[in-house]
Protein backbone atom coordinates (compact mmCIF):
# COMPACT_ATOMS: atom_id res chain seq x y z
CA UNK A 1 0.00 0.00 0.00
CA UNK A 2 2.76 2.38 1.04
CA UNK A 3 4.54 1.81 -2.23
CA UNK A 4 1.45 2.73 -4.23
CA UNK A 5 1.12 5.95 -2.22
CA UNK A 6 4.71 6.88 -2.95
CA UNK A 7 4.45 6.29 -6.65
CA UNK A 8 1.18 8.22 -6.72
CA UNK A 9 2.88 11.19 -5.08
CA UNK A 10 5.83 11.05 -7.41
CA UNK A 11 3.58 10.89 -10.45
CA UNK A 12 1.49 13.80 -9.28
CA UNK A 13 4.62 15.81 -8.57
CA UNK A 14 6.02 15.01 -11.98
CA UNK A 15 2.82 15.93 -13.78
CA UNK A 16 2.61 19.23 -11.92
CA UNK A 17 6.21 20.00 -12.78
CA UNK A 18 5.65 19.33 -16.44
CA UNK A 19 2.52 21.47 -16.36
CA UNK A 20 4.47 24.36 -14.86
CA UNK A 21 7.15 24.04 -17.50
CA UNK A 22 4.59 23.96 -20.29
CA UNK A 23 2.82 27.04 -18.93
CA UNK A 24 6.16 28.83 -18.63
CA UNK A 25 7.05 27.98 -22.22
CA UNK A 26 3.71 29.16 -23.53
CA UNK A 27 3.77 32.44 -21.67
CA UNK A 28 7.39 33.15 -22.55
CA UNK A 29 7.41 36.02 -24.96
CA UNK A 30 10.40 36.37 -27.15
CA UNK A 31 11.41 40.01 -26.55
CA UNK A 32 10.29 42.07 -29.51
CA UNK A 33 13.51 44.01 -29.70
CA UNK A 34 16.81 42.79 -28.43
CA UNK A 35 20.31 44.11 -28.75
CA UNK A 36 22.66 42.60 -31.25
CA UNK A 37 25.67 44.59 -30.05
CA UNK A 38 27.00 44.78 -26.51
CA UNK A 39 28.06 48.05 -24.88
CA UNK A 40 31.79 47.59 -25.40
CA UNK A 41 31.42 47.08 -29.13
CA UNK A 42 29.02 50.00 -29.30
CA UNK A 43 31.61 52.20 -27.62
CA UNK A 44 34.23 51.07 -30.10
CA UNK A 45 31.93 52.06 -32.93
CA UNK A 46 31.32 55.47 -31.36
CA UNK A 47 35.04 56.10 -31.10
CA UNK A 48 35.62 55.44 -34.79
CA UNK A 49 33.55 58.51 -35.63
CA UNK A 50 33.01 57.03 -39.08
CA UNK A 51 29.23 57.33 -38.96
CA UNK A 52 28.98 61.03 -39.74
CA UNK A 53 27.66 62.38 -43.02
CA UNK A 54 28.34 65.96 -44.07
CA UNK A 55 25.58 68.14 -45.46
CA UNK A 56 27.12 68.24 -48.92
CA UNK A 57 27.05 64.44 -49.14
CA UNK A 58 23.32 64.28 -48.66
CA UNK A 59 22.39 63.52 -52.26
CA UNK A 60 23.99 60.09 -52.33
CA UNK A 61 21.46 57.65 -53.85
CA UNK A 62 22.27 55.03 -51.21
CA UNK A 63 21.15 57.33 -48.42
CA UNK A 64 17.64 57.26 -47.04
CA UNK A 65 17.16 60.49 -45.11
CA UNK A 66 15.22 60.17 -41.91
CA UNK A 67 13.95 63.19 -40.00
CA UNK A 68 13.64 62.13 -36.36
CA UNK A 69 11.88 65.28 -35.19
CA UNK A 70 8.19 65.44 -34.40
CA UNK A 71 5.67 65.65 -37.23
CA UNK A 72 4.93 69.32 -36.54
CA UNK A 73 8.52 70.33 -37.17
CA UNK A 74 8.70 67.98 -40.13
CA UNK A 75 5.63 69.50 -41.73
CA UNK A 76 7.02 73.00 -41.23
CA UNK A 77 10.00 72.13 -43.34
CA UNK A 78 12.33 69.24 -43.86
CA UNK A 79 15.23 68.28 -46.04
CA UNK A 80 14.13 67.17 -49.48
CA UNK A 81 13.25 63.48 -49.75
CA UNK A 82 13.46 62.89 -46.02
CA UNK A 83 10.89 60.66 -44.35
CA UNK A 84 9.67 61.33 -40.85
CA UNK A 85 10.12 58.92 -37.96
CA UNK A 86 9.80 60.69 -34.61
CA UNK A 87 12.28 59.20 -32.14
CA UNK A 88 9.67 57.86 -29.68
CA UNK A 89 8.20 55.86 -32.58
CA UNK A 90 11.51 54.28 -33.41
CA UNK A 91 10.50 50.83 -32.20
CA UNK A 92 7.01 50.72 -33.66
CA UNK A 93 6.16 47.98 -36.15
CA UNK A 94 5.93 50.52 -38.94
CA UNK A 95 9.37 51.95 -38.23
CA UNK A 96 10.89 48.51 -37.80
CA UNK A 97 9.63 47.54 -41.23
CA UNK A 98 11.12 50.67 -42.74
CA UNK A 99 14.51 50.03 -41.19
CA UNK A 100 14.49 46.40 -42.20
CA UNK A 101 13.70 47.40 -45.75
CA UNK A 102 16.53 49.93 -45.82
CA UNK A 103 18.88 47.26 -44.56
CA UNK A 104 17.68 44.76 -47.15
CA UNK A 105 18.27 47.26 -49.92
CA UNK A 106 21.83 47.75 -48.69
CA UNK A 107 21.12 51.43 -48.19
CA UNK A 108 22.11 53.68 -45.35
CA UNK A 109 19.66 55.25 -42.93
CA UNK A 110 20.91 58.80 -42.43
CA UNK A 111 19.30 60.40 -39.39
CA UNK A 112 19.00 64.08 -38.64
CA UNK A 113 17.24 66.30 -36.12
CA UNK A 114 17.47 69.94 -35.12
CA UNK A 115 21.04 69.24 -34.08
CA UNK A 116 23.30 66.15 -34.09
CA UNK A 117 22.64 65.44 -30.41
CA UNK A 118 18.94 64.97 -31.16
CA UNK A 119 19.78 62.38 -33.77
CA UNK A 120 22.24 60.63 -31.49
CA UNK A 121 19.67 58.82 -29.34
CA UNK A 122 17.97 57.31 -32.37
CA UNK A 123 21.34 56.50 -33.91
CA UNK A 124 22.62 54.67 -30.86
CA UNK A 125 19.36 52.79 -30.31
CA UNK A 126 19.25 51.55 -33.87
CA UNK A 127 22.91 50.65 -33.94
CA UNK A 128 22.63 48.57 -30.79
CA UNK A 129 19.61 46.77 -32.20
CA UNK A 130 21.75 45.59 -35.07
CA UNK A 131 21.23 48.21 -37.77
CA UNK A 132 24.84 48.89 -38.58
CA UNK A 133 23.84 50.93 -41.62
CA UNK A 134 22.83 54.02 -39.64
CA UNK A 135 24.56 57.37 -39.85
CA UNK A 136 24.14 60.85 -38.45
CA UNK A 137 23.83 63.87 -40.72
CA UNK A 138 25.85 66.73 -39.27
CA UNK A 139 23.35 69.54 -39.56
CA UNK A 140 21.54 72.00 -37.41
CA UNK A 141 18.13 73.33 -38.33
CA UNK A 142 16.60 76.72 -37.76
CA UNK A 143 13.50 78.41 -38.96
CA UNK A 144 13.82 81.86 -40.43
CA UNK A 145 10.99 83.55 -42.27
CA UNK A 146 8.95 80.37 -42.07
CA UNK A 147 11.52 78.48 -44.01
CA UNK A 148 13.80 75.74 -42.88
CA UNK A 149 17.43 76.76 -42.85
CA UNK A 150 19.78 73.81 -42.69
CA UNK A 151 23.42 74.40 -41.96
CA UNK A 152 26.43 72.22 -41.33
CA UNK A 153 27.12 71.47 -37.71
CA UNK A 154 30.26 70.49 -35.88
CA UNK A 155 30.46 68.33 -32.81
CA UNK A 156 32.47 68.83 -29.69
CA UNK A 157 34.18 72.04 -30.76
CA UNK A 158 35.09 74.39 -27.96
CA UNK A 159 33.78 77.92 -28.44
CA UNK A 160 36.26 79.67 -26.21
CA UNK A 161 39.56 79.22 -24.52
CA UNK A 162 38.27 79.71 -21.01
CA UNK A 163 41.64 79.79 -19.31
CA UNK A 164 42.83 82.52 -21.61
CA UNK A 165 39.61 84.41 -21.03
CA UNK A 166 40.01 84.29 -17.27
CA UNK A 167 43.65 85.38 -17.41
CA UNK A 168 42.75 88.17 -19.81
CA UNK A 169 40.05 89.43 -17.49
CA UNK A 170 42.48 89.46 -14.60
CA UNK A 171 44.99 91.38 -16.67
CA UNK A 172 42.38 93.94 -17.68
CA UNK A 173 41.25 94.49 -14.13
CA UNK A 174 44.81 95.04 -13.08
CA UNK A 175 44.49 92.23 -10.69
CA UNK A 176 47.63 90.33 -9.96
CA UNK A 177 46.69 86.90 -11.01
CA UNK A 178 46.56 84.98 -7.79
CA UNK A 179 48.11 81.58 -7.84
CA UNK A 180 45.38 79.52 -9.33
CA UNK A 181 42.76 79.28 -6.70
CA UNK A 182 43.02 75.69 -5.79
CA UNK A 183 39.51 74.66 -5.12
CA UNK A 184 40.09 71.67 -2.97
CA UNK A 185 39.97 68.62 -5.16
CA UNK A 186 37.33 66.36 -3.83
CA UNK A 187 38.89 63.23 -2.54
CA UNK A 188 36.50 60.58 -3.50
CA UNK A 189 36.92 57.26 -1.93
CA UNK A 190 34.70 55.20 -4.05
CA UNK A 191 34.14 51.85 -2.56
CA UNK A 192 35.25 49.33 -5.08
CA UNK A 193 32.46 46.87 -5.31
CA UNK A 194 34.03 43.63 -4.34
CA UNK A 195 33.33 41.08 -6.96
CA UNK A 196 31.11 38.70 -5.15
CA UNK A 197 32.63 35.29 -5.23
CA UNK A 198 30.00 32.66 -5.64
CA UNK A 199 29.16 31.72 -2.13
CA UNK A 200 28.42 28.12 -1.65
CA UNK A 201 25.99 27.02 0.94
CA UNK A 202 24.84 29.52 3.48
CA UNK B 1 12.40 -5.41 -0.13
CA UNK B 2 15.92 -4.04 -0.29
CA UNK B 3 16.53 -0.41 -1.25
CA UNK B 4 18.53 -1.16 -4.37
CA UNK B 5 15.70 -3.29 -5.68
CA UNK B 6 13.23 -0.45 -5.14
CA UNK B 7 15.54 1.95 -6.90
CA UNK B 8 15.96 -0.29 -9.89
CA UNK B 9 12.23 -0.63 -10.07
CA UNK B 10 11.89 3.16 -10.12
CA UNK B 11 14.44 3.71 -12.84
CA UNK B 12 13.06 1.07 -15.08
CA UNK B 13 9.50 2.34 -14.94
CA UNK B 14 8.79 3.88 -18.31
CA UNK B 15 7.12 6.95 -16.86
CA UNK B 16 10.38 7.95 -15.31
CA UNK B 17 12.27 7.31 -18.50
CA UNK B 18 9.83 9.62 -20.22
CA UNK B 19 10.34 12.26 -17.55
CA UNK B 20 14.09 12.01 -17.83
CA UNK B 21 13.94 12.50 -21.58
CA UNK B 22 11.80 15.60 -21.20
CA UNK B 23 14.22 17.08 -18.70
CA UNK B 24 17.17 16.43 -20.97
CA UNK B 25 15.33 18.12 -23.82
CA UNK B 26 14.66 21.15 -21.65
CA UNK B 27 18.31 21.34 -20.73
CA UNK B 28 19.19 21.21 -24.41
CA UNK B 29 16.75 24.06 -24.93
CA UNK B 30 18.60 26.17 -22.36
CA UNK B 31 21.74 25.77 -24.40
CA UNK B 32 20.03 27.75 -27.16
CA UNK B 33 19.69 30.81 -24.91
CA UNK B 34 23.27 32.15 -25.34
CA UNK B 35 21.96 33.82 -28.49
CA UNK B 36 20.63 36.47 -26.14
CA UNK B 37 24.04 37.04 -24.53
CA UNK B 38 24.44 40.37 -26.29
CA UNK B 39 21.19 41.44 -24.74
CA UNK B 40 22.89 42.97 -21.72
CA UNK B 41 21.21 45.98 -20.28
CA UNK B 42 17.71 47.31 -19.94
CA UNK B 43 14.93 46.65 -22.41
CA UNK B 44 15.39 48.73 -25.59
CA UNK B 45 11.91 50.19 -25.20
CA UNK B 46 12.81 51.48 -21.75
CA UNK B 47 16.14 52.81 -22.99
CA UNK B 48 14.34 54.68 -25.75
CA UNK B 49 11.91 56.15 -23.25
CA UNK B 50 14.77 57.36 -21.09
CA UNK B 51 16.62 58.75 -24.09
CA UNK B 52 13.75 60.94 -25.28
CA UNK B 53 13.15 62.38 -21.83
CA UNK B 54 15.10 65.46 -20.83
CA UNK B 55 15.23 64.47 -17.17
CA UNK B 56 18.91 63.83 -17.34
CA UNK B 57 19.89 67.42 -18.05
CA UNK B 58 21.16 69.77 -15.38
CA UNK B 59 21.67 73.44 -16.21
CA UNK B 60 24.93 75.31 -15.83
CA UNK B 61 23.29 77.55 -13.25
CA UNK B 62 22.31 74.57 -11.13
CA UNK B 63 25.79 73.15 -11.40
CA UNK B 64 27.46 76.44 -10.52
CA UNK B 65 25.28 76.68 -7.44
CA UNK B 66 26.19 73.16 -6.37
CA UNK B 67 29.88 73.85 -6.74
CA UNK B 68 29.72 77.16 -4.90
CA UNK B 69 27.70 75.65 -2.08
CA UNK B 70 30.20 72.81 -1.93
CA UNK B 71 27.43 70.31 -2.34
CA UNK B 72 29.09 67.01 -1.50
CA UNK B 73 26.59 64.77 -3.21
CA UNK B 74 27.75 64.89 -6.79
CA UNK B 75 30.66 63.80 -8.97
CA UNK B 76 31.59 65.87 -11.98
CA UNK B 77 33.04 63.82 -14.82
CA UNK B 78 34.65 65.25 -17.95
CA UNK B 79 34.33 62.80 -20.85
CA UNK B 80 36.55 64.77 -23.20
CA UNK B 81 40.08 63.67 -23.98
CA UNK B 82 42.91 64.32 -21.54
CA UNK B 83 44.26 67.25 -23.51
CA UNK B 84 41.01 69.18 -23.37
CA UNK B 85 40.67 68.38 -19.69
CA UNK B 86 44.14 69.67 -18.96
CA UNK B 87 43.53 72.86 -20.89
CA UNK B 88 40.45 73.74 -18.92
CA UNK B 89 38.05 71.78 -16.78
CA UNK B 90 35.15 72.77 -14.62
CA UNK B 91 36.50 72.89 -11.06
CA UNK B 92 36.31 69.70 -9.05
CA UNK B 93 35.81 67.47 -12.05
CA UNK B 94 37.66 64.28 -12.82
CA UNK B 95 38.50 63.07 -16.28
CA UNK B 96 37.15 59.84 -17.71
CA UNK B 97 37.63 60.11 -21.47
CA UNK B 98 34.85 58.50 -23.47
CA UNK B 99 37.27 55.82 -24.63
CA UNK B 100 37.76 54.69 -21.06
CA UNK B 101 34.10 54.81 -20.11
CA UNK B 102 33.65 51.08 -19.71
CA UNK B 103 36.93 50.24 -18.05
CA UNK B 104 36.85 48.66 -14.65
CA UNK B 105 38.38 51.67 -12.92
CA UNK B 106 35.77 53.97 -14.40
CA UNK B 107 33.00 51.72 -13.25
CA UNK B 108 33.72 52.43 -9.61
CA UNK B 109 32.94 56.09 -10.29
CA UNK B 110 29.99 55.55 -12.60
CA UNK B 111 28.25 52.50 -11.20
CA UNK B 112 27.59 53.56 -7.65
CA UNK B 113 24.62 54.96 -5.80
CA UNK B 114 26.46 57.18 -3.36
CA UNK B 115 26.94 60.24 -5.59
CA UNK B 116 25.05 61.78 -8.46
CA UNK B 117 27.22 61.75 -11.54
CA UNK B 118 27.20 64.73 -13.91
CA UNK B 119 28.81 64.06 -17.27
CA UNK B 120 29.97 66.88 -19.50
CA UNK B 121 31.77 67.48 -22.77
CA UNK B 122 32.14 70.59 -24.91
CA UNK B 123 28.54 70.34 -26.02
CA UNK B 124 25.90 67.69 -25.39
CA UNK B 125 26.95 65.17 -27.96
CA UNK B 126 29.66 63.04 -26.37
CA UNK B 127 28.26 63.41 -22.89
CA UNK B 128 24.96 62.05 -24.23
CA UNK B 129 26.67 59.11 -25.86
CA UNK B 130 28.31 58.29 -22.55
CA UNK B 131 25.02 58.75 -20.76
CA UNK B 132 23.18 56.38 -23.07
CA UNK B 133 25.67 53.59 -22.53
CA UNK B 134 25.52 54.09 -18.78
CA UNK B 135 21.75 54.10 -18.93
CA UNK B 136 21.66 50.84 -20.86
CA UNK B 137 23.85 49.32 -18.14
CA UNK B 138 21.48 50.62 -15.49
CA UNK B 139 23.97 52.90 -13.77
CA UNK B 140 21.97 55.07 -11.44
CA UNK B 141 21.82 58.84 -11.12
CA UNK B 142 23.75 59.74 -14.27
CA UNK B 143 23.07 63.26 -15.52
CA UNK B 144 24.31 65.44 -18.33
CA UNK B 145 25.37 69.09 -18.11
CA UNK B 146 23.12 70.83 -20.59
CA UNK B 147 25.25 72.65 -23.12
CA UNK B 148 28.52 71.40 -21.70
CA UNK B 149 31.62 73.53 -21.38
CA UNK B 150 30.42 75.83 -24.13
CA UNK B 151 27.29 76.71 -22.16
CA UNK B 152 29.44 76.96 -19.01
CA UNK B 153 31.43 79.61 -20.78
CA UNK B 154 28.52 81.59 -22.18
CA UNK B 155 26.39 81.52 -19.04
CA UNK B 156 28.70 81.31 -16.06
CA UNK B 157 32.16 82.43 -17.07
CA UNK B 158 31.06 85.10 -19.51
CA UNK B 159 27.40 85.81 -18.89
CA UNK B 160 25.59 88.26 -21.14
CA UNK B 161 24.21 91.33 -19.45
CA UNK B 162 20.46 91.60 -20.08
CA UNK B 163 19.24 94.56 -22.10
CA UNK B 164 17.23 97.25 -20.34
CA UNK B 165 13.86 96.00 -21.50
CA UNK B 166 14.23 92.50 -20.11
CA UNK B 167 12.51 91.17 -17.01
CA UNK B 168 13.73 91.52 -13.46
CA UNK B 169 14.20 87.78 -13.37
CA UNK B 170 16.81 88.07 -16.08
CA UNK B 171 18.68 90.69 -14.09
CA UNK B 172 18.63 88.56 -10.99
CA UNK B 173 19.95 85.66 -13.00
CA UNK B 174 22.69 87.86 -14.39
CA UNK B 175 23.67 88.97 -10.90
CA UNK B 176 23.95 85.37 -9.82
CA UNK B 177 25.96 84.47 -12.89
CA UNK B 178 28.31 87.41 -12.52
CA UNK B 179 28.99 86.48 -8.91
CA UNK B 180 29.54 82.90 -9.97
CA UNK B 181 32.01 83.96 -12.63
CA UNK B 182 33.98 85.83 -10.00
CA UNK B 183 34.02 82.73 -7.83
CA UNK B 184 35.46 80.83 -10.73
CA UNK B 185 38.27 83.28 -11.31
CA UNK B 186 36.97 85.98 -13.66
CA UNK B 187 37.80 89.58 -12.71
CA UNK B 188 35.87 92.68 -13.60
CA UNK B 189 36.99 96.26 -13.97
CA UNK B 190 34.19 97.60 -11.82
CA UNK B 191 35.11 95.53 -8.83
CA UNK B 192 35.60 97.80 -5.83
CA UNK B 193 37.43 95.25 -3.80
CA UNK B 194 39.29 92.70 -5.77
CA UNK B 195 38.20 89.38 -4.40
CA UNK B 196 41.51 87.78 -5.14
CA UNK B 197 43.30 90.01 -2.65
CA UNK B 198 40.75 89.29 0.01
CA UNK B 199 42.25 86.71 2.24
CA UNK B 200 39.69 84.32 3.56
CA UNK B 201 39.38 85.75 7.04
CA UNK B 202 41.21 83.60 9.48
CA UNK B 203 38.72 82.08 11.71
CA UNK B 204 39.47 83.25 15.19
CA UNK B 205 38.65 80.37 17.37
CA UNK B 206 38.66 80.86 21.07
CA UNK B 207 39.03 77.53 22.59
CA UNK B 208 37.78 77.34 26.09
CA UNK B 209 40.28 75.45 28.05
CA UNK B 210 38.44 72.44 29.20
CA UNK B 211 39.17 71.50 32.72
CA UNK B 212 40.69 68.14 32.53
CA UNK B 213 38.07 65.86 33.78
CA UNK B 214 39.50 63.25 35.95
CA UNK B 215 38.34 59.89 34.88
CA UNK B 216 35.13 59.44 36.67
CA UNK B 217 34.67 55.98 37.81
CA UNK B 218 31.34 54.36 37.97
CA UNK B 219 28.29 56.00 36.45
Amino acid sequence: MKELEKTKRISIGAVLFILVVIIALLTYEKPKHYYKVNTEDTLSKLLTKDYFVALNEVNNPDFVLIDIRNSYDYDNGHIENAINIHTPELLSDNSTNIFKEIKNNNDFAVLYGNNPTEANSAFMLLYQLGYDNVKILLVKNNYSQNKLATESATIGASIADINAFIKESQKNANVTPSPEKKIKKKVITVKKKKKKVAEGGC
Amino acid sequence: MSKSYKLKKVIVKTEYKFLAIILVLLAAGLVLLPKYEKHEGINPEILLGNAVSSERYISTDELAEKIINQDPSFLLIDVRDEESYAKYSIPNSINIPLAKLLEEDSESYLNQDEFDVVLYSNDNFYANQAWLLCNRLEFKNIRVLNGGVNAWYSTIINPTKPTENQAVVDFDLYTFRKAASMYFGVSYLDQVTSPTKKKTPKKVVTVKKKKKKVAEGGC
